[in-house]
């Protein structure tokens, strides 16, 4: 599984861009405030406005294709590449996250699990995420309060994820997904060691 | 045709003005809901979980389905003093069918505690749920209602915009599309109203469908559906109201804005393919809520991804710099209402970029459901769709030749514009964060910096409303003395 390793996280990098991207859009914004007050005939400040539209049309266009190839290398769905080595089944339910090791063919409302788990650094894991009633969102947060990754848990369907856990020590599952009155105090814990 | 029967100018205005001063009711109540819950999560007050979730559900349909009927109801009143005769009956109608849907829905969510959020993610509704059994069925039947009535309202805009222009491919631009010259001229906003709508009425009948649904399970609870396929259905109708809401928006930016700059804004073929292709992107871009859904066909999560990209070339190449080419160097007197409007485009840009960005599927699996999507999608409304709305106001509440908003109006707005911006960034920095979105409370968060850092966001984001609110009511100031001096000279 590739990771985006050029920035400290993703969240850091896309919030950088966005707010890139803000500045960008109020510098023009600035700049027809201050433009706006001069007279000039319609037809030559809309010839000289869509010459620049022309180019920036291209250019966003080709921005966007380069971007979109680039970005669907990284997908957090399953690779059948990387040997999966620890299956882990994962069932939802309000407002508890059970885990097992291994995969489960019970039904999820029989289902039974711990809430806490101790799994090996360095290694390739499969989540079988499912849900025995409402649909839930299996986050994982890293003890710095980073979200490194996720899916959802939906009743009837089941979800894998597979993570690498690079570093040791105890990492979080909240739930990211709103799924009743209880949502916010759902969470359990992966141990890595 | 331009529309001049002079009663019917009045009936149409009183009409929008009845609409306007009902928006301007239940909008700040509903800014009031969010300020509650940012309240509750900033620990400066206690709410309940099931109060906290039925004033969520109730802010996030009241304010989805009140922005959509304002800008429904703006364009209606552009279109029907214009270019066709809209009945009034039918707009009443609409009008009194929205207000018992919404009171439906305030019964449901007030008193019975209905709270499975705006998008009812089934089987949520009907599974653990701490609200009463009635307050299902009773917010089930008032979407169904509210759902009605804007059917009726689009279908007979429609209906009307398409008899006046020679069919229904005339209204979507297709003419231009021909070598043949065209011999009568289609404004924008007409075909801005068809591109805007039709999709609205795809929307809304997938909707009720799903509400038929889930009115069936109400009844009759052993009835088991599929969630993948009602999420689809509901995250369908969920974008593509939020979407259409601005591109209503955006249909009266282009007749109005001429007004102020002079420059005439003519429906063209690069404008036709531009929103024709809108049209295409408005139906399909919503499987980027389904990303975090591995079980989806990924077919359809590239398509998702593709459709959002494609989304923002026409929407900045073609609208925006529209706008631009309008103002620049136009000689343009910065009243309030084109203000208004060129910092809505600039807020529907900022909440569009974040959008875009969260719609790469390898940082949404960061960003999916954090504060960094109401960031997004307050942004996009609360510093789009909003600020087009006060420019709208501004403009219908105003006498003729005396649109300038003055002193008043203009410390309103960049009290609104501060505060908003604030707000915003709050969420941001917390999808930044990594903050979970919708939660009561961060109490139950074991990470530390997690939980203080949601506490403290919802604590700034408390003063960032209350000027929010502070401007609101500057601005309601010099909208109310322009209507009743207005009535007045009258």
């Amino acid at each position: 599984m590739c990771n985006l390793t050029i920035f400290p996280t993703i969240e850091n990098t896309a919030g950088i861009i966005s707010l890139a991207g803000a500045l960008l859009v109020y510098m023009v914004v600035i700049f027809l405030l201050i433009t706006a007050s001069k007279e000039e005939d319609k037809t030559s400040a809309k010839h000289k406005v869509y010459k620049v539209r022309s180019r920036y049309f291209w250019g966003l266009t080709i921005f966007l294709i380069i971007i979109l190839f680039v970005s669907l290398q990284f997908l957090p769905y399953p690779h059948t590449g990387p040997k999966v080595d620890q299956v882990i089944t994962v069932v939802g339910s309000q407002w508890v996250w059970k885990l097992a090791p291994g995969v489960s063919h019970e039904n999820p409302k029989n289902f039974t699990g711990g809430n806490e788990l101790s799994l090996p650094v360095n290694k390739n894991i499969e989540f079988i995420v499912t849900s025995s009633d409402v649909n839930h969102g299996f986050g994982i947060y890293n003890s710095q309060g980073v979200l490194l990754t996720q899916t959802q848990a939906m009743p009837g369907y089941e979800n894998d994820l597979q993570y690498e856990f690079k570093e040791k020590g105890d990492y979080k599952i909240l739930c990211m997904e709103y799924c009743g009155a209880a949502h916010a105090f759902m969470e359990a814990t992966i141990h890595i060691y | 045709m331009i529309f001049t029967d002079a009663i019917e100018l009045k009936r149409q205005r009183k009409l929008a003005i009845v609409w306007g001063v009902t928006f301007l009711i239940l909008f700040p109540f509903l800014v009031t809901l969010g300020l509650l819950m940012r309240l509750d999560q900033g620990n400066l007050t206690t709410l309940s979980p099931t109060t906290f979730y039925a004033l969520m559900t109730l802010h996030g349909l009241g304010m989805a389905g009140v922005l959509f009927s304002f800008s429904f109801s703006a364009l209606w009143y552009l279109n029907g003093t214009r270019y066709v005769k809209l009945s009034t009956g039918i707009g009443y109608f609409v009008y009194f069918a929205i207000l018992a849907g919404v009171s439906g829905l305030m019964i449901g969510t007030l008193i019975g505690k209905f709270g499975p959020g705006w998008y009812m993610l089934y089987p949520l509704p009907f599974t653990g749920a701490t609200w009463s059994h009635w307050s299902i069925g009773v917010s089930v039947i008032s979407l169904i209602v509210l759902g009605l009535a804007w059917l009726t309202g689009i279908l007979h805009l429609l209906y009307t915009l398409a008899k006046e222009y020679g069919g229904f491919t005339h209204i979507l631009g297709w003419q231009y599309l021909r070598k043949k010259e065209n011999k009568r001229d289609l404004p924008p906003i007409v075909m801005i109203t068809t591109i805007s709508l039709v999709p609205g009425v795809f929307g809304f009948l997938v909707a009720a469908a799903m509400l038929i649904m889930y009115l069936l399970q109400f009844f009759e609870p052993t009835l088991n559906f599929d969630p993948l396929l009602l999420k689809n259905m509901v995250m369908f109708f969920g974008h593509l109201i939020v979407n259409i809401t601005l591109y209503c928006c955006v249909g009266w930016v282009y007749a109005l804005l001429p007004e102020f700059t002079g420059r005439e804004w003519k429906t063209d073929k690069v404008l036709v393919y531009s929103w024709n292709a809108t049209f295409f992107f408005i139906l399909f871009a919503y499987f980027h809520h389904l990303y975090m859904d591995f079980a989806q066909p990924r077919s359809l999560q590239y398509l998702g991804q593709i459709i959002s990209y494609a989304s923002a070339i026409p929407a900045t190449a073609i609208t925006m710099f529209g706008v631009i080419a309008q103002l620049y160097h136009s000689k343009i007197k910065w009243d309030i209402i084109p203000l208004m409007f060129l910092f809505g485009m600039a807020g529907w840009a900022i909440g569009g970029f974040s959008a875009v960005v969260d719609s790469t599927i390898a940082v949404n699996k960061v960003f999916h459901n954090t504060l960094w999507v109401p960031g997004h999608f307050h942004t996009y409304l609360l510093m789009g769709v909003v600020l087009f709305i006060f420019g709208f106001l501004f403009y219908l509440f105003s006498e003729k030749g005396n649109r300038h908003g003055g002193g008043v109006a203009k410390t309103g707005f960049w009290v609104f514009v501060t505060g908003g911006y604030g707000f915003v960034l709050m969420f941001y920095y917390g999808g930044v964060n990594s903050i979970p979105r919708r939660y009561s409370s961060y109490a139950g968060i074991s990470i530390n910096s997690t939980a203080t850092t949601g506490v403290h966001l919802a604590q700034i984001a408390v003063l960032f409303i209350i000027l929010v609110l502070t401007g609101l009511l500057i601005m309601y100031i010099s909208l109310f003395t322009k209507l009743f001096r207005r009535k007045e000279i009258q």
